[in-house]
């Protein structure tokens, strides 16, 4: 196998607990997101767009339809006769086997993987960021620092920092300070978990951090703390576009909101680099007689029949007669029947709310009403 | 068990459809927003486990091929059978009528001569339906029959069709035109795979004919039966039948069955963008494919992808083709406005109702 400038390693394995119901069948970076996209595709098309075209992905909780999604690799033109998807569940050796511990160990159990590939740089991602990012630019700056660490980090609110892991540079872009969720931050640029390693300090953090008995195995704990102790070279890469993390029910919902702005921060509709998908043979959409539709996006196969306002309608969806969706997600396959109401609310994939039946509520006080994957609510049975 | 391939004449019977194959194959019609009309032929013989097929393309192929490419969307892209581009004898000797010109099937002997397969299924490419491919094979390999037929009882007349006359269960002819109540041909058929080769064979000084005009004398000498087939049928064979056609689809059944999810019309996708509603946007009883924006008024209409309607603008009864920019303002009732064409501000374009006006392909796009 030829050797490689730069591969990536994308952690998909986490279970999203906080996406709660949304996540209780399917892995995190395989929520349905945008209408037509799941979570994952963002960062395999910023892979395909950038020229990455060796990605492992790390995978754990609930695999079977992020697998079956991923399949080749071959709707983000990921299907590559030297590289190409992998996936990278846990397995067992002849002493036994592990579940990943942590994100740096669930990078450790593979350094097969990356010893194979043998690249020069390997680029960290998670699954769970909306984002469009040219990763040539982030290597670019990495190698021109001679970086043996490069984090993508982006200014966040003051107020917010404390949320974040947090970058202290000098004056040169060095980073003198990596802290994970400080009280007291002492600069507002954020980690957005985006990382570029030259590929032996990895290997080496990697094995040495393994041996450590009392390490999480955590990227953002326990490795990049451990080069700063050590004086290895890290850097951060500025990125100024727009970013999300949409980790939580509220960030979901608010990332999904923004999409629907006149002039969105995320342009699905860039001519610039498009987010690619595993597309599914759907017919275009039927709005019947009758039907409102404002502000909103709507998928393949969704038949609208009634009142659709701020609101995105993912695949083959389907709302009634006199029903009304206002600020809501409907996920693939959702149904709000007739004279329902959706309001400020995210459906799972082939979810109902019943005829007549109401979810969620117009006051921004309550929270965001969730039902979960194919359940079903508004009805009489229902609390 | 047996095994079947598939073959699909792409270009023929166009005359009827004027500027809209002026630049590609009728198979390469787009229909109904999102597809083409090889769509459905294809994704029946796939859906009927067919996993070889040769595609005819005698001319105007390039839609056809960026269409099709390597069969990948109806997972053709095999290492045993696939797509076969079979290209199609020289165009100019036959008549432009022809479904199914001999010379490209012997042209194209290769294809069936290194294929193991039982039966051939043949078919044209301009009638939409969503045939069972595996129940026609099934009932013919029972029956015994050398070539089998699929019709269908005309539900009105069409000139442009062919009807079958039927005796005692057999296929004793086929006329042009079929009249309400005939058994109207559809342009496809079974035949077992030597047979085919053989009629190759025997017509050789003639194979510029169609295959059923040389076998006009021979439906006493061979066992031909009809399949009849009672689901939904949209003959395309002229500009007003397309129309018609693809507006049938704003029917609920005619979707329901055309588009039902346990066998699936396939197609190529292109990474498009849900639709986007913009406020302001009303839109009654339409099909929109995904990509398109729209703030104006849409009704009664097919909207197939990247189609811009701005604020204002008013689309009634209309088939927009892909890539078409309506700017504000401007009306535009009972047309086809083909491919990547600007409808300027304030323009007004309308046609007589069951004569659509046709705004022709955009040239460069």
């Amino acid at each position: 196998m030829k050797k490689k400038k730069c591969i990536a390693m994308l952690l998909a394995g986490g279970q999203g607990s906080r996406l709660g119901a949304l996540t209780k069948h399917i892995a995190k970076p395989a929520v349905s997101f945008g209408g037509k996209y799941r979570i994952i595709d963002f960062s395999l098309s910023n892979c395909a767009n950038s020229h990455i075209g060796t990605v492992g992905v790390l995978t754990q909780y609930r695999p079977l339809r992020l697998n079956a999604y991923i399949g080749t690799g071959a709707s983000w033109d990921l299907d590559e006769p030297d590289g190409g998807v992998s996936i990278l569940p846990p397995y067992a050796t002849e002493t036994g086997g592990e579940w990943y511990k942590g994100t740096a160990d669930a990078v450790y159990q593979n350094l097969d993987y990356i010893r194979m590939n043998d690249p020069e740089y390997v680029l960290i991602l998670s699954g769970d960021h909306l984002y469009r990012m040219d990763y040539r630019k982030m290597l670019a700056c990495h190698v021109e620092h001679k970086a043996d660490l490069t984090i993508s980090v982006m200014p966040v609110p003051w107020e917010e920092a404390s949320r974040f892991g947090i970058v202290t540079e000098d004056e040169t872009g060095r980073i003198v300070k990596f802290s994970e969720k400080p009280r007291k931050p002492d600069s507002n640029l954020a980690s957005m978990g985006i990382y570029i390693f030259s590929a032996k300090p990895l290997i080496n953090a990697l094995v040495a951090d393994a041996a450590d008995p009392d390490s999480e195995h955590d990227f953002g704990k326990n490795i990049i703390p451990k080069l700063l102790a050590d004086g290895k070279r890290l850097f951060g890469y500025e990125f100024t576009g727009y970013w999300k993390d949409v980790g939580t029910i509220d960030s979901y919902h608010e990332t999904s909101m923004e999409l629907l702005d006149p002039k969105p921060g995320f342009n699905l509709f860039d001519a610039g680099d498009r987010i690619m998908s595993n597309n599914v043979s759907e017919p275009p959409q039927y709005i019947g007689k009758g039907a409102k539709l404002s502000e909103s996006l709507v998928s393949n196969g969704c038949v609208v029949l009634g009142t659709v306002r701020h609101s995105i309608l993912s695949t083959g969806s389907y709302v009634g007669k006199g029903a009304v969706v206002e600020d809501s997600v409907l996920l693939p396959g959702a149904k709000v029947m007739d004279g329902a109401r959706v309001v400020r609310a995210i459906m799972g994939e082939n979810a109902t709310v019943s005829a007549g039946g109401v979810l969620g509520s117009a006051d921004p006080a309550e929270a965001i009403a969730v039902i979960g994957d194919n359940a079903v609510a508004g009805g009489k049975e229902a609390k | 068990m047996y095994s079947v391939v598939g073959l699909i004449s792409t270009n023929y019977a166009t005359e009827g459809l004027g500027v809209l194959t002026n630049e590609r194959t009728v198979a390469s019609l787009p229909f109904g927003g999102r597809y083409r009309l090889i769509d459905f032929p294809l994704s029946n013989m796939v859906g009927a486990g067919i996993k070889t097929v040769g595609l005819i393309t005698p001319y105007k192929y390039r839609s056809i091929i960026d269409h099709i490419g390597s069969g990948k969307p109806w997972a053709l892209d095999r290492k045993s059978g696939g797509l076969y581009i079979l290209p199609g004898s020289v165009f100019g000797i036959s008549s432009a009528e022809s479904r199914f010109i001999l010379r490209d099937i012997e042209r194209n002997k290769a294809f069936l001569e290194r294929s193991a397969a039982d039966y051939v299924v043949v078919t044209a490419a301009n009638t939409v339906s969503r045939i069972d491919f595996a129940d026609l094979v099934e009932k013919h390999s029972a029956s015994g029959a050398d070539m089998t037929l699929v019709c269908r009882r005309a539900a009105a007349a069409e000139p442009f069709m062919d009807a079958l006359d039927i005796r005692d269960g057999r296929v004793a002819g086929v006329r042009k035109g079929a009249e309400k109540g005939d058994a109207m041909f559809l342009d496809c058929f079974v035949v077992n795979r030597e047979l085919m080769e053989k009629i190759l064979e025997w017509y050789k000084a003639i194979n510029h004919l169609d295959l059923f005009e040389v076998l006009a004398a021979d439906y006493d000498k061979m066992d031909v039966r009809p399949y009849e087939f009672d689901g939904y049928v949209g003959p395309i064979f002229t500009t007003d039948q397309y129309y018609d056609v693809s507006m049938e689809l704003l029917k609920p059944t005619v979707r329901e069955e055309l588009f039902a999810a346990d066998r699936p019309v396939l197609t190529k996708s292109h990474d498009r963008v849900p639709v986007k509603y913009v406020e302001g946007a009303r839109v009654s009883n339409s099909l929109i494919q995904a990509g398109s924006r729209i703030s104006g008024t849409v009704e009664n209409s097919i909207v197939s992808s990247e189609v811009v309607i701005e604020a204002g603008a008013r689309v009634k009864n209309c088939i927009i083709l892909q890539d078409c920019h309506i700017c504000a303002g401007a009306a535009v009732e009972n047309a086809i406005i083909d491919r990547a064409n600007v409808i300027a501000a304030g323009a007004v374009i309308r046609g007589a109702k069951g004569d659509p006006f046709i705004f022709s392909k955009s040239s460069g796009k």
